[in-house]
């Protein structure tokens, strides 16, 4: 009875698989991007309502709103209800022997992702509405992907300690927004920057320090965060 | 030890006096006059929601290592003393910036982050509040204390780029560096009012939580039932509705 | 058992002694709480290679903690243990964790994916071939219900499923938690099928079931909780027991 074994995986391998079973959940859920997303241009589209349709106010703030959307929004991607698991689910993982922290990086592997995605569905309607200027367009690709990952992480980290919880689709979002405003910064001053013809090295390598001190907490706790629960 | 628990209560009674007599004494402020004497609450309260919170980063930091009740229950009061002495020092400043600036708010890297911390320990307690299990609850709270307090730096050194960028008004900010050695002198005797004033309220919070466990530990003895007695063969004899 | 459990009882003390060194599972003088209220208190209990041993006992009474404990999920609160020669509350369950299968009385299956994808899944994350979970859903009978999503299959379905999980992963350590509930007269078998295929790899088994005729022909012995310890029973006492319940 014992079945050809193919070898015990790698984290890296272990990480994959449960980035992609976390993609495929929610590729036949479809939160994300049907429902979140949509949720964030209409919080776009209210602004403008509010604070007046005058065309060079919402030059000026259009990106900060973008940002301020992105990141409001964005964190209820990691805390979607295909994200959950159910306790028989933990248990089953927990006994396959798979380190704690390849489940949470692969869990935020796939938060990148959505959120990657959830940016760009909402990208288009704040240029449309607001019409920002885009001639430092280019500098938007490290940092919609720099953006995408340190909010994924620190979801994610926040998904761990919240989970089993009541409410913590309100709770984790206060625990991730405060820490989650270097990233705002970071990307909002990029995009300024270019505006006047200055590269924002210093706000990348920013970026990226946040990434690695998220990761780097994932890692570090993701046992404690574990046993005996 | 003892002696000195007994007389906290005493001793911070009294250098909260002898600060606020100094506080009122002292020379007043050339440009600010007596509202400048804001200044002798709103830095001690500032100094104090750090040190708490460096505090709770310290009792997390030491629970994740030894696993002792004792350190759960420090970070937990002193995240409570800290987030009272963090609003405190947000109203404060409002109360003093208003007739300075004009403005309740200002922009000042330091008032940004005190905010934001504000919020995030009152995540803290809430997460602390949702949990019901008390390790569950110490575990994650010591990993969101830890990481909170990591990530404050960051936010800072964030918030004072940014600010660097956009040129700060021209007025003078609070605790102006320049500073006369009596005024000096006065601010640090309220520091340590206030320092002490922390202890007693952390002591108290202490105590209560201590006093807590010991209630529902006491509960737990009582019983000592297992979770199984509750459960009884059903009764076939006993008619259901009407008459018992 | 008298013999081997004099031998265990006198060796229970030692901290690396994983009682008797070629036992499956055991626990001497285990304690349990579970959310401040103690479930279990002073068990000992020994599983012997090649052993399927059923545990009966009154709803609520611990038969689900003591199968997380020998799963290594649940720390013990008093007491000692030791399951598949790691000490329970160390670090070392960590290692011998692949070789536990534990079947719950909650499907472990993502409603949303079909029963093949949730196979597969498990299965490339321990490191077993894909083909195996098709051969091992074709032996529970769902061999044509793999591409139908988990929750549009009902409660026997998933039961079923989960045992074909057990067929692919051979394990050290079989804990079957309400084994009989759901499974239709003809796949009732189906416990015994796979009891047997981790008996005769030299494993153990831990079989909970509310249903002692069924019981009787899988397990080797039969252990009661009740009040949070065990008492041996025979098989055809406890089918008396049930019945009296």
């Amino acid at each position: 009875m014992s079945p050809p074994r193919a070898g015990a995986p790698g984290p890296l391998e272990q990480a994959l698989e449960i980035t992609r079973k976390d993609l495929r959940l929610e590729a036949r859920a479809g939160e994300a991007l049907l429902v979140t997303a949509p949720f964030g241009a209409v919080a776009l589209l209210l602004v403008p309502l509010a604070v007046g349709t005058d065309v060079p106010l919402l030059r000026s703030v259009g990106s900060g709103m973008y940002w301020v959307v992105v990141l409001l929004f964005g964190v209820l991607v990691t805390f979607r209800q295909s994200g959950v698991d159910a306790p028989p689910q933990v248990e089953l993982l927990r006994l396959t022997g798979i380190h704690p922290a390849v489940q949470l990086l692969g869990r935020a592997g796939a938060n990148a992702v959505l959120l990657l995605a959830f940016e760009l569905a909402v990208l288009p309607v704040a240029v449309i509405v607001y019409d920002p200027p885009l001639h430092g367009w280019p500098w938007l690709l490290p940092v919609l992907p720099g953006v995408a990952i340190g909010l994924a992480v620190l979801g994610t980290l926040a998904g761990a300690l919240t989970q089993g919880l009541a409410g913590r689709t309100t709770l984790g979002p206060l625990l991730v927004v405060p820490l989650a405003l270097p990233l705002l910064l970071a990307a909002t001053q990029s995009t300024e920057a270019t505006r006047y013809g200055r590269t924002p090295w210093n706000w990348l390598a920013l970026l990226a320090l946040v990434d690695l001190v998220a990761a780097l907490a994932v890692v570090l706790s993701a046992r404690s965060l574990e046993e005996g629960s | 030890m003892r002696s000195l628990s007994r007389h906290l209560t005493t001793v911070a009674a009294l250098a909260m006096a002898a600060g606020l007599v100094a506080a009122l004494t002292a020379p007043p402020d050339q440009l600010q006059g007596n509202l400048q004497r804001l200044m002798y609450v709103h830095v001690p309260a500032a100094w104090l929601a750090y040190f708490s919170f460096a505090i709770t980063f310290g009792a997390s930091a030491g629970w994740l290592w030894k696993r002792t009740v004792r350190l759960d229950r420090l970070a937990a009061a002193s995240a409570e003393v800290g987030v009272f002495f963090t609003g405190l020092t947000i109203v404060l400043g409002s109360v003093w910036g208003k007739p300075v600036w004009g403005v309740w708010w200002t922009w000042d890297p330091r008032l940004v982050t005190t905010a934001l911390m504000f919020f995030v320990y009152l995540g803290y307690l809430a997460l602390r509040r949702a949990t019901a299990d008390p390790t569950v609850r110490a575990r994650r709270a010591a990993v969101f204390g830890v990481l909170a307090f990591a990530q404050v730096p960051v936010v800072h050194m964030s918030v004072i780029w940014w600010r660097a960028l956009h040129q700060p008004p021209t007025v003078l900010k609070p605790g102006d560096p320049s500073i006369d050695h009596w005024m000096l002198a006065v601010l640090m005797l309220n520091v340590l009012a206030f320092t002490a004033v922390y202890a007693v309220l952390l002591r108290s919070r202490i105590r209560l939580a201590a006093d807590e466990d010991a209630f529902e530990a006491a509960q737990d003895a009582a019983t000592n039932d297992l979770a199984g007695a509750a459960v009884t063969a059903p009764d076939y004899g006993r008619k259901a509705g009407h008459g018992v | 058992m008298p013999e081997p459990r004099a031998h265990l009882i006198s060796r229970s003390g030692g901290p690396s002694s994983g009682g008797s060194p070629s036992s499956v599972a055991h626990l001497a003088g285990l304690s349990v709480t579970v959310q401040r209220t103690p479930v279990l208190r002073d068990l000992t209990m020994t599983v012997a290679p090649g052993e399927a041993v059923g545990l009966v006992g009154a709803n609520g009474s611990g038969k689900s903690t003591l199968l997380r404990i020998l799963a290594t999920l649940l720390p013990p609160a008093a007491g000692a243990g030791w399951v598949l020669g790691a000490r329970l509350g160390t670090r070392d369950v960590e290692g011998i964790r692949p070789g536990i299968a534990l079947v719950g009385h909650t499907p472990a299956l993502y409603p949303r994916l079909t029963l093949g994808e949730n196979l597969a899944f498990y299965c490339r994350l321990t490191g077993s071939s894909v083909d195996a979970a098709d051969a091992a859903l074709a032996t529970v009978g769902l061999g044509r219900a793999s591409d139908r999503p988990a929750d549009r299959c009902s409660h026997g379905m998933l039961r079923r499923a989960e045992l074909a999980r057990v067929l692919v992963t051979c394990p050290r350590l079989l804990l079957l938690d309400e084994a009989h509930a759901g499974l239709d007269r003809g796949s009732a078998r189906l416990v015994g099928l796979v009891v047997d295929g981790v008996r005769g790899g030299g494993g153990g088994a831990v079989v909970v079931s509310h249903e002692p005729d069924r019981l009787a022909g899988t397990v080797d012995r039969v252990v009661e909780i009740e009040n949070g310890a065990l008492r041996s029973t025979d098989p055809s006492a406890a089918a008396g027991a049930e019945v009296r319940r």
